[in-house]
């Protein structure tokens, strides 16, 4: 067997890209070009039934300067973003680490926790939950033995996104699971030693748990910022569909479904989905760029 | 060695397609029916056909009866129906037709303009006299169907709006049933009474602000769009008058809360207060009646709007209707599908009154022989109007283009001074200002 370094090497390479092929096919073919069409999109006025009419950069002009509902829209789904996750990652985190403690039958609850995650973004979960926030559904049912006459939470422009950051906080689950694993490597050590020099739990959790997790909290964080800015269903089904009452479940994604698909005008759609994707690139560059201020790696030079 | 690593790409490259189109689950409006099948033209024969409509699973099953029986009379045409419920079912019908893969059939409703705006419509001018019998169609609704010239739409059904009036509730208060004739002043007044003799909870009707705009504004001599000229019908004035009324009738009391009119939406049948003796009046197409009916051992009984200077705007009117796609390769059968759906008694009968009246003579007399209890109400409801009409004649209106764009902007107008957030002028101008936009960006 003779093959040179070179060889070897290519041979390497080829391994390589043919298990990542499946991947770069639905990159180029499902995502890229999708990606570059819309982007042409954008710039031409498209009713979807007639060729697509080049008008510049009007769509963006028209987003920015006219359009109350893009503004609204946007607040509307920041403030989502902003509440949400936050609410959800102290969750889940709560929760995992009442589940660290080395309870029994830690399986079955990590099972059971998780399944919201699962289920939570389908239509079914999203149905439900109009009928438990509902004029007379079960949370008012509830709040009446205490005398408590609740209001329609799903039919006030006040209350509903609250009804639906409730069902966005109730799928912590994935988040959990990533916290329960990231608390299983913080070593032990730490925490004696912590409390042979007296510090309580509070201060242990602190100074040892949350520097110790920071990079989950980095990764859910992230990941979490990206599902939220994206959220469809539970304002579409939760609401009228049609972002009602009063605009208040008219998140910025379902304008942009309404605008395309609803109103024959997917040129402005497509306008949309780019500035959407450049909020979401924005937000997540300022996460990883204070990243090094707040994110500690246990096994990096400045750790130790 | 080498070879068994090219089989495990391959097997991972599958599993992994695999799992990413089922995945993504994004795909809730394609479907899987690219061609248009018919591809046998060697036989020339056998010819599919698909068909598209709005509605529920009783309405689904009753129209897949009424294609059977088609196919029975034409063995060489398969017709496959599809339905969507109707929130969804433009979104639906949008998306096949930028694919290029809408059905050959599709109901449309007063939205029929904007998509003979879009040319997407087949003209069945030529067919007619041939395939397409409509000697026995009302004249009124084969105009309606003719658009700039063409004939792009065969109306499947007529009504005419009405005020549904809970009986049983009025009863119970003890006041006199609102007759025909009525004024809004009446009306307003009717709707205060009621509320306060039922007390707590109970309203005397349904914010009708929105669904009845297009009518409120030919009883002042305007209309919603003017399709002759190509312009709006109305004035920013006209329409602060109308929602003046409106607000001035939900501060006296008497008028269901936005609130309670977001959950309990009156064109859904199902969860409509009427049904459940909340609210006693509400405004719908006369074919609706059987399904409130329905739902309720109220006695239910329909009454003429109430009259605007000119009188009470309504006509009977094409509910919804048929109209076949331009890029159909089966044209003909388009055609002779239509008129079967409109003409043959069997079909009438299987349908009933579901779309609304039969639109052919024929087919309306045999309805109305063995007509029920409800069915006779609003037969006697579409009557009267129809006479009234004899006196006080008014254009059957079409949607402006952009409708949906539209009347999402209404709805938002109506709840935008529903909960307190706009004055009534504020937020007609905005209104105004609005869908002159959205008139524009349809032409």
């Amino acid at each position: 067997m003779k093959s040179s370094r070179k060889a070897l090497g290519s041979q390497h390479n080829l391994t390589a890209y043919t298990f990542l092929l499946p991947w770069l096919i639905g990159f180029f073919c499902l995502t890229l070009g999708p990606m570059l069409g819309s982007l042409y999109l954008s710039l031409t006025k498209y009713n979807l039934l007639t060729p697509p009419e080049w008008i510049g950069f009007a769509n963006y002009m028209e987003i920015f300067k006219e359009d109350d509902t893009f503004r609204n829209s946007l607040w509307l789904t920041i403030k989502y973003v902003f509440i949400s996750v936050p609410l959800r990652l102290a969750f889940a985190l709560l929760v995992a680490m009442v589940l660290n403690k080395g309870i029994r039958g830690l399986g079955i609850y990590r099972t059971v926790y998780y399944i919201p995650s699962l289920l939570g973004g389908s239509v079914a979960i999203a149905i439900v939950w109009r009928q438990i926030f509902d004029g007379n559904g079960l949370v008012n049912q509830f709040l009446s033995w205490f005398g408590i006459q609740g209001p329609s939470w799903i039919s006030h422009p006040d209350y509903i996104v609250h009804t639906i950051i409730t069902l966005s906080v109730w799928q912590f689950g994935s988040a959990m699971v990533i916290f329960l694993a990231g608390l299983k490597q913080v070593p032990a050590d730490l925490y004696e030693a912590a409390q042979v020099d007296g510090a309580g739990k509070a201060r242990q959790f602190f100074r040892i748990t949350l520097p110790m997790l920071s990079p989950v909290i980095f990764f859910n964080l992230v990941m979490s910022i990206i599902n939220s800015f994206q959220a469809f269903t539970p304002a579409f089904v939760i609401g009228d569909g049609r972002g009602g009452p009063l605009d208040a479940t008219m998140f910025y994604t379902l304008y942009l479904y309404m605008k395309g698909f609803s109103f024959f005008d997917m040129g402005y759609a497509s306008a949309l989905a780019w500035i959407m994707l450049l909020i979401i690139g924005i937000f997540t560059g300022i996460i990883f760029l204070t990243s090094k201020y707040w994110v500690f790696y246990g096994d990096s030079k400045e750790g130790r | 060695m080498k070879k068994r690593m090219a089989a495990l790409a391959l097997g991972l490259l599958m599993v992994v397609t695999a799992a990413c189109s089922g995945g993504t689950g994004s795909g809730g409006a394609s479907d899987g029916q690219p061609s248009n099948g018919g591809n046998n033209a060697a036989g020339g024969e056998q010819v599919e056909l698909r068909m598209m409509w709005w509605g529920d699973q009783k309405r689904a099953d009753i129209t897949n009866e009424a294609l059977k029986l088609f196919e029975s009379k034409y063995p060489n045409i398969k017709v496959v129906g599809e339905f969507a419920p109707s929130t969804g079912y433009f979104d639906k019908l949008n998306t096949q037709l930028a694919s290029g893969t809408a059905p050959d059939v599709f109901f449309l409703g007063g939205n029929v303009v904007d998509y003979a705006n879009k040319e997407v419509l087949l003209d069945l001018a030529p067919y007619v006299g041939n395939e397409l019998n409509l000697s026995d169609m009302d004249k009124s609704m084969v105009e309606y169907g003719t658009i700039k010239g063409k004939l792009l739409h065969i109306s499947a059904g007529a009504n005419a709006r009405g005020i549904v009036v809970n009986k049983t509730m009025f009863e119970k208060a003890g006041m006199p049933v609102p007759e025909d004739g009525w004024d809004w002043q009446e009306f307003a007044a009717v709707s205060k009474d009621i509320s306060s003799k039922l007390g707590g909870g109970i309203y005397g009707t349904y914010n009708m602000s929105i669904d009845g705009m297009d009518i409120g504004l030919k009883q002042q001599g305007k209309q919603l769009y003017d399709m002759e000229k190509g312009t709006l019908g109305f004035e920013e004035a006209d329409a602060l008058k109308w929602f003046q009324y409106w607000e001035d009738t939900s501060k006296a009391g008497g008028v269901v809360p936005s609130e309670l009119q977001v959950s309990n939406p009156p064109g859904d049948t199902s969860k409509s207060l009427v049904v459940t003796g909340k609210v006693a009046m509400s405004l719908i197409p006369s074919n609706q009646l059987a399904a409130l009916q329905g739902l309720t051992q109220d006695e239910l009984i329909m009454v003429q709007l109430p009259r605007g200077e000119k009188g009470t705007g309504v006509v009977f009117e094409s509910s919804q209707g048929l109209s076949g796609y331009a890029k159909s390769k089966h044209p003909k059968e388009v055609a002779t599908l239509l008129s079967f759906f409109i003409n043959d008694p069997d079909v009438a009968k299987t349908l009933g009154n579901d779309r609304g009246v039969p639109v052919t003579a024929a087919n309306r007399t045999l309805l109305e022989a063995e007509a029920n209890e409800v069915e006779k109400i609003v037969y006697d409801y579409t009557s009267r109007v129809s006479s009234a009409t004899k006196t006080e004649p008014f254009a059957v209106s079409y949607n402006p283009p952009g409708f949906s764009e539209y009347s999402k902007l209404a709805e938002t107008t109506m709840y935008e001074i529903g909960f307190g957030r706009k004055q009534v002028d504020a937020a007609v101008k905005d209104f105004y200002n609005g869908t002159l936009k959205i008139f524009n960006n349809n032409q």
